[in-house]
């Protein structure tokens, strides 16, 4: 068999492909024309462009709406921490005495407000008032001592009154009561 | 003195008549067209609204499309399947990314569609396996087509375009889009197991 007839017809023919074409041949195209309809739509999408320009408008839309959201939430807490020194003003105008507040010196100092809600929230924390933190009794005179133990002494008095009277309306015996008081 | 236009002893009318040939035989082309394939050119002009030029398109394609279905569906149906084929390709011809590739895009919406007819229809031809031996002269054209019809898909595919259609195997390579070595291949084993049907050693 003459392999190169078979591929492209060059070379010395080979009787049965020959037969085989001869053959066949008669089954072969027949030219016939193509009846292309007038209202055939070749499926290039001319409305890409506008539909594309429409997306594209939508997307400001929306991306303008969320924007202008997001800066009217940002916008809320900076009035509020704008406003805030103000309304608690007055209790910073009376002052506690430095020996009676801690940290008096640094935390109502308002710190410079920045753009940012971050910021904003953290100042908003530190302008909150801080109540004054009680300090230890100075000492007192030896008068003072002396009247404080008085009235400390009037105080157990009465006290041990109260429970006299509380024990007799509920009928126990005055002695135990006396017995088991201590006094001093 | 006459009425024609000279330039240097040469009239303009005999000047334009011979810049007319030139371009007929194509010794000189627009630079447009310079190593372009034709196909990428004639979908270009069909997606941008010259609808008349894809006949263009299927006159170059029409005996490939016939082969594929040649080999695939009764003979009868090929004809109105081939129209078929070539208008749904107009209509989807924007899908076509390398428009250089028609050839196998097309070929495979034909076998695509030889497949759905066999599903939709369920009745494939079937020829009998033992028809009696004899000399292929005394065969006809519609015996032989059912020998290649029992072959694998690939064989009788390209044996098909070679006998029918009168391709050559570069042609064949070309228009499908197989690599020259698998059409080569196709053919010579093809040929041999039509032989061996037919009872020809």
């Amino acid at each position: 068999m003459n392999d190169n007839y078979l591929w492209d017809r060059t070379g010395e023919p080979d009787a049965d492909v020959q037969q085989l074409e001869e053959l066949l041949g008669t089954l072969r195209y027949q030219p016939r024309p193509l009846e292309i309809p007038a209202t055939i739509n070749t499926g290039r999408r001319r409305t890409f462009i506008p539909l594309a320009i429409a997306a594209a408008i939508a997307l400001l839309v929306i991306g303008a709406g969320l924007w202008i959201r997001f800066a009217n939430s940002n916008q809320r807490p900076l009035e509020q921490a704008i406003r805030g020194p103000q309304s608690v003003a007055p209790q910073e105008t009376a002052p506690a005495p430095k020996e009676l507040t801690a940290n008096s010196s640094t935390s109502h100092e308002p710190r410079e407000i920045s753009p940012e809600g971050r910021n904003v929230k953290r100042s908003l924390i530190s302008l909150k008032p801080h109540r004054p933190i009680q300090a230890s009794v100075p000492p007192l005179t030896k008068e003072e001592l002396a009247q404080k133990e008085q009235v400390l002494i009037a105080l157990r008095l009465v006290s041990a009154k109260l429970n006299l009277v509380q024990r007799k309306s509920q009928g126990l015996t005055p002695v135990n009561s006396i017995r088991n008081h201590k006094i001093g | 003195m006459s009425d024609e236009t000279t330039f240097k002893g040469v009239s303009m009318i005999e000047a334009e008549a011979t810049a007319e040939m030139l371009l007929m035989t194509g010794t000189f082309r627009s630079p447009e067209t310079i190593d372009e394939p034709i196909e990428q050119t004639i979908v270009r002009a069909v997606l941008q609204g010259e609808h008349d030029r894809f006949g263009r398109l299927y006159e170059m394609y029409a005996p490939l499309v016939h082969g594929v279905l040649l080999a695939r569906v009764p003979r009868d149906e090929v004809d109105d399947l081939l129209q078929d084929i070539f208008l749904h390709a107009m209509r989807k011809l924007h899908t076509l990314r390398n428009p250089t590739a028609f050839g196998p895009w097309i070929a495979m919406i034909a076998r695509n569609r030889a497949m759905d007819f066999h599903r939709a229809s369920r009745d494939m031809v079937e020829v009998e396996e033992n028809t009696a031996v004899a000399k292929p002269t005394n065969r006809t054209a519609h015996e032989v087509l059912d020998f290649i019809r029992q072959l694998p898909e690939a064989y009788r595919e390209t044996l098909v375009l070679r006998f029918v259609e009168g391709m050559t195997g570069p042609e064949i390579a070309v228009r499908t889009g197989l690599t020259p070595a698998s059409v080569r291949v196709n053919l010579h084993r093809g040929m041999k197991l039509l032989r061996g049907k037919m009872g020809v050693v």
